[in-house]
């Protein structure tokens, strides 16, 4: 039994608590074999092109005009999208590494967040596109070698794509072999949760391929913590029973302490082994609603009449709460602190679940109070958006108004798919020409690369919204990031397109006689000027700045850590790192180096909604500043 | 006749060539000029020339540039003055008389 985790921002060591690196570990169990890993990308896609380097030169020497040099330097530029792209190729290997004496039989797989296990699911068809269009590039080789040569044999090239396509079929076979494999789907009883697992299942029953399961996790149930907690869960838990009722459903209880290590780990395993659709905690009969629920029907409000909240309550001479006195320095009046007038981005980033949108979307309200003449973007680049469902108003890949905000305040929600259909349809035939000048033949083929999708397409295309939003009409643009891991991958792309853009620019200028310069060329030089504006942008403190995120737990803060470490690589500026869902007279202080510490009280049910929002951040408490230096 | 009627026409032919590949080639000129300026700003970002260096191309570049359009205006601007200022003299029999 091979655990493995595809999650660039792993969690899987700090559940087993162990140390898990890219290469099988042992997990020492009374019976059976279990090993762990963490998958790591980068390495992986650097080993597997060494290994195929031979083979990729010629298919490379053969279809385009390139030379040596131009491929070399080709196969050593890095890939976005690296985490879905490899992580296929890297279960496969881990799996058939276990050696003579250790059978695999089965493969657990913690994939990351959402957006990115979608992506990680339609990966086996991009391989075989992928194996399709080399194989075009090589077809006029073949066609030559047969006139001239008499019979054609199959080489290096020829054994590559023929993998690339096997492993690809083979992968999505057994994916959609309910026998086979078994996908389940964990979500939290909040209705954040419910909305994007409802988005997710209805892809996963558009591609075909089956859910086992969907597991709540982390019920509280009743006499559990506070009465508006329960109830509030309750709310969710008839809804997820209402929607999700035909599936495979299972409730797992909230653990007294955060499960980490075997024994917790077995405890959690017993309960996946009783038979499904068993609700752990007794709720009261769903026939007797909670009285909230009833309560809430009764006064529920559409959002469109909602009244605009009164945004002078964060007025600074009021230091925050109208009417209250002697609240001193509560209140988000020091949001002007964490955001100054000279910031252009904001970034909110963590852990999957932890809060990101919420807070994201709670503090766009409250800067855009405090300072009416701003204009100010909330930009959701994680593709399983929460921005829409957390204000509770229709968004889409616009900049819109956001009823019942103040004026200067718009939201948009990034199609990545929808972004980079029109660009191709701007750019591609200028690309396409270019692209088929060093394509040597009618084999075709490399034109073909253009219609295929391109791993991290999510981080590409929010990066280039970054760069108009930056170079545009707003004043701030606050970010509501995919987790940890894939927020990481945004910020480094950034770097990743400029290498690109770069390689692009020397192969133009090489070939400038056969291909001439052209559009192609004065666009590659103004992006190269944009992403080096956008790269001085995220390292000056002073406009670009990144908030984490974070809840009071084991697993969320040692991520918390390391998010934090690889923004100080980064050299991206964390003023403070934003504690959620924290119950009154919460004790222990919780410290990340020299970041100011926000806590977010815990509200039941989470805030959602212009008039809650506003009001829940300020109650946001500034509990601990770093000393000014 | 013949022969010297289409070396007339072939000569013609030949020097309205001639003309039109000299046009041609200012313009080729022109644009691989552009060509040069759009090359050192790929360089530039590569990181391959020095700023001062570009500066200093530049400079040249938009220079010969600007030959290049003042010869062209200078060129027709001759053109349009030997038909413009064509003095005619007209004197009416009638005017002298009086």
């Amino acid at each position: 039994m091979l655990t493995v985790s595809t999650d660039p921002a792993h969690s899987l060591g700090d559940a087993f608590r162990a140390t898990l690196t890219a290469e099988p570990t042992r997990i020492p169990t009374r019976r059976g074999t279990l090993l762990a890993a963490e998958i790591a990308a980068v390495p992986a896609l650097g080993r597997w092109s060494g290994d195929h380097r031979r083979a990729l030169r010629e298919i490379a020497a053969r279809g385009t005009y390139l030379d040596e040099q131009d491929v070399e330097r080709f196969l050593d530029l890095a890939l976005p999208g690296a985490d879905e792209l490899m992580a296929w190729l890297e279960i496969d290997r881990l799996a058939r590494s276990m050696g003579k004496n250790a059978q695999c039989d089965e493969v657990v797989v913690d994939a990351a967040p959402t957006a990115h296990t979608l992506r990680l699911l339609a990966m086996p068809e991009a391989l075989r596109q992928l194996a399709g269009v080399l194989d075009r590039m090589q077809e006029r080789h073949r066609l030559m070698a047969e006139r001239f040569g008499g019979a054609w044999r199959p080489d290096d090239s020829d054994a590559l794509i023929a993998s690339l396509e096997t492993q690809g079929r083979e992968i999505e076979e057994r994916l959609r072999d309910p026998q086979r494999s078994a996908l389940f789907w964990v979500m939290l009883p909040e209705a954040l949760s419910l909305a994007e697992t409802l988005d997710a299942l209805a892809r996963l029953d558009e591609a075909g391929l089956p859910v086992r399961e969907v597991i709540v996790n982390r019920v509280a149930g009743e006499g559990r913590g506070r009465d508006d907690q329960w109830r509030a869960e309750a709310a969710v838990i008839r809804e997820i029973e209402e929607k999700l009722g035909d599936r495979g459903l299972r409730f797992l209880p909230e653990e007294e302490k955060e499960p980490r290590g075997k024994e917790a780990l077995r405890r959690i395993a017993r309960h996946l082994r009783a038979p499904a659709r068993t609700l752990i905690t007794p709720y009261p009969l769903l026939s007797q609603p909670p009285p909230l629920h009833r309560e809430r029907r009764g006064m529920k409000k559409h959002p469109s009449k909602a009244s605009p909240t009164n945004f002078s309550l964060f007025s600074r001479r009021t230091g925050g709460r109208l009417g209250e006195e002697g609240r001193g320095d509560e209140g988000p009046a020091w949001l002007d602190d964490l955001a100054p007038p000279t910031l252009r981005l904001l970034f909110f980033g963590g852990k999957g679940g932890v809060g990101k949108t919420t807070c994201a979307a709670a503090a766009a309200l409250a800067l855009a109070g405090l300072r009416p003449e701003a204009r100010i973007l909330l930009l959701s680049t994680d593709p399983a958006h929460s921005v829409a469902d957390v204000l509770e108003v229709p968004l889409g890949d616009d900049e819109r108004a956001v009823p019942g905000a103040p004026s200067g305040l718009r939201a948009r929600e990034l199609d990545s798919g929808r972004a980079f259909a029109a660009w191709r349809e701007r750019h591609g035939q200028e690309v396409g020409e270019a692209v088929e000048a060093f394509a040597s033949g009618q084999g075709g083929g490399v034109g073909d690369l253009l219609d295929l999708t391109p791993p991290g397409l999510d981080e590409l295309i929010a990066l280039a919204t970054l760069l108009d939003a930056v170079e545009g009409d707003f004043d701030l643009v606050i970010v509501d990031t995919a987790p940890t891991g894939h927020a990481l991958r945004l910020l480094e792309m950034p770097e990743l397109a400029l290498s690109w853009d770069h390689y692009l620019l020397s192969l133009l200028l090489k070939y400038r006689e056969a291909v001439g310069l052209g559009e192609l060329a004065a666009e590659l030089v103004e992006l190269s000027r944009s992403l080096k504006r956008l790269d001085a942008l995220l390292r000056d403190p002073e406009r670009a700045r990144f908030v984490a995120v974070t809840r009071a737990a084991e697993l969320p803060r040692r991520e918390t850590v390391r998010l934090l470490e690889a923004l100080r690589k980064l050299a991206i500026a964390v003023p403070a790192v934003i504690v959620n869902a924290v119950s009154p007279g919460h004790a222990g202080r919780l410290a990340f180096g020299r970041c100011d510490i926000i806590k977010a009280p815990a509200v039941y049910p989470p805030p959602r909604g212009v008039r809650r929002l506003a009001k829940w951040a300020e109650t946001w408490e500034l509990t601990w500043k770093q000393a000014a230096q | 006749m013949i022969i010297i009627d289409s070396l007339l026409v072939g000569g013609i032919r030949f020097v309205l060539d001639k003309v039109a590949s000299a046009v041609d080639s200012e313009m080729n000129d022109e644009g691989s000029l552009k060509e040069e300026l759009m090359a050192a700003q790929m360089r530039l970002e590569l990181g391959e020339m020095s700023e001062e260096d570009f500066v200093v191309l530049e400079r040249d570049i938009l220079a010969r540039l600007r030959e290049i359009r003042d010869a062209q205006r200078g060129g027709s601007a001759g053109a349009v003055s030997l038909g413009g200022g064509f003095e005619v003299d007209v004197t009416f029999r009638g005017d002298e008389n009086e």
